[in-house]
């Protein structure tokens, strides 16, 4: 059980990273999805913005989480001692299910963006799934461990820490060249209807 | 003996299955680029069919407006996004023919599905004189299968569909809007031709 504790901190610190390099390669598309969660303040229609809000501000928050996503991937990663952290990243796979559900009732079929352009994925009862699984993941990572299994020196957890920040970057670089490639940019079936 | 701890190896671990899943999705990526198959084949709807009516909405503007095909006026329809650097190309053209008076007669369309505030971030979108809405309802809208973006729909005064793709260039833009106002037959001889140039977008 250990182990697979373990195993579930591991992998859902490296997807968050993973997830959070590829937003970054593509906060424009990513700021569309972040724009359908906006609270109704900030969605308020304006002549100056033809009807919504501001590009900047959906740039910047999805700029926000993906950064967001990175560090908190990147420290869960290369700092397992702190208990905290497996409480914030439990805290956050939470939000990402409940952004699967909301999307799936709110907005079925539109993209969700979640890889940025590395994925094509709408919302739907998939990614709930999807996200529920993380969210156990999650979960389980927050059972107590052995400190001893836990302890690593400071080298090791500076090439964690950059292993982690390795795949960010694979990561906003692979999907920077596929939103980028091609006449036909992917979009999801249904995006047309607001 | 040196002992590595068991989160150490773990995580390493995943590190590397992270970075492995990264090359395979790269070299299949690299697959499909290589055998044409990058962009999706089956956009726009078909030849030969009806077109749907759609209800949309002018950026700023809540009034529901409808395209109706079939009214007696062909239409050039393009589903295209701010986000999307070949819409800005398709867009572009689009608005350079219908300045030189070259879609004269047509009602030409762009279709968004991004917030309509981000036609201020493109500098084309924001500039173009061709009308730009944003649908307000699905119905009809699955039947143009634009699953992707660009698709370009050219639909005649009958409300029949005579050419859809995802294209891009002036000479194949050009010849969907001859598609609009020609006879089925040479409406086909006016894509063909267009096609054999190599002018359809890869």
């Amino acid at each position: 059980m250990i182990t697979v504790g373990l195993c579930c901190k591991a992998a859902v610190a490296v997807l968050l990273l993973a997830a959070g390099g590829a937003k970054l390669a593509d906060l424009t598309g990513f700021g569309a999805t972040v724009g359908l969660f906006m609270p109704a303040a900030l969605r308020r229609r304006g002549p100056s913005t033809g009807g919504g809000p501001a590009p900047g501000l959906l740039r910047g928050g999805a700029a926000a989480i993906a950064a967001g996503e990175i560090a908190l991937g990147a420290a869960s990663l290369s700092s397992p001692l702190l208990g905290w952290l497996n409480v914030a990243v439990l805290a956050t796979a939470g939000c990402f299910l409940a952004v699967g559900v909301i999307g799936y009732l709110r907005y079925p079929g539109r993209p969700c963006r979640c890889f940025g352009a590395l994925s094509r994925r709408s919302f739907g009862p998939a990614g709930i799934g999807r996200a529920a699984l993380i969210a156990a993941a999650a979960a389980v990572a927050v059972l107590p461990v052995r400190p001893s299994l836990l302890g690593l020196a400071a080298a090791d957890r500076i090439g964690l820490a950059a292993g982690g920040l390795l795949v960010a970057a694979a990561c906003a670089v692979a999907a920077g060249a596929m939103s980028g490639a091609g006449p036909a940019r992917p979009a999801g079936g249904a995006r047309w209807a607001r | 003996m040196i002992r590595i701890p068991a989160y150490l190896e773990i995580a390493q671990w995943a590190l590397l299955a992270a970075l492995a899943l990264l090359v395979i999705a790269a070299f299949r990526q690299l697959g499909r680029m290589i055998a044409g198959q990058a962009a999706p084949q089956e956009l726009g709807p078909p030849v030969g069919s009806s077109a749907a009516p759609l209800a949309y909405a002018r950026p700023g503007d809540e009034t529901v407006r409808r395209l109706t095909p079939g009214d007696g006026r062909p239409v050039l329809l393009a589903f295209a996004d701010p986000t999307c650097p070949s819409c800005e190309q398709l867009v572009g053209v689009l608005g350079a023919l219908q300045a030189a008076g070259e879609l004269d007669g047509l009602r030409v369309l762009v279709l968004i599905s991004d917030p309509p505030s981000y036609l201020a971030i493109s500098e084309v979108f924001s500039s173009t004189g061709v009308e730009v809405g944003r649908p307000v309802r699905r119905d009809g809208l699955d039947s143009y299968r634009a699953s992707a973006t660009p698709v370009l729909v050219a639909i005649d005064a009958a409300g029949v569909v005579r050419a859809a793709g995802s294209v891009v260039r002036e000479p194949q833009v050009r010849a969907f809007a001859q598609a609009c106002l020609l006879p089925p037959p040479e409406a086909e001889l006016a894509i063909s031709a267009a096609d054999t140039k190599g002018e359809r977008a890869p």
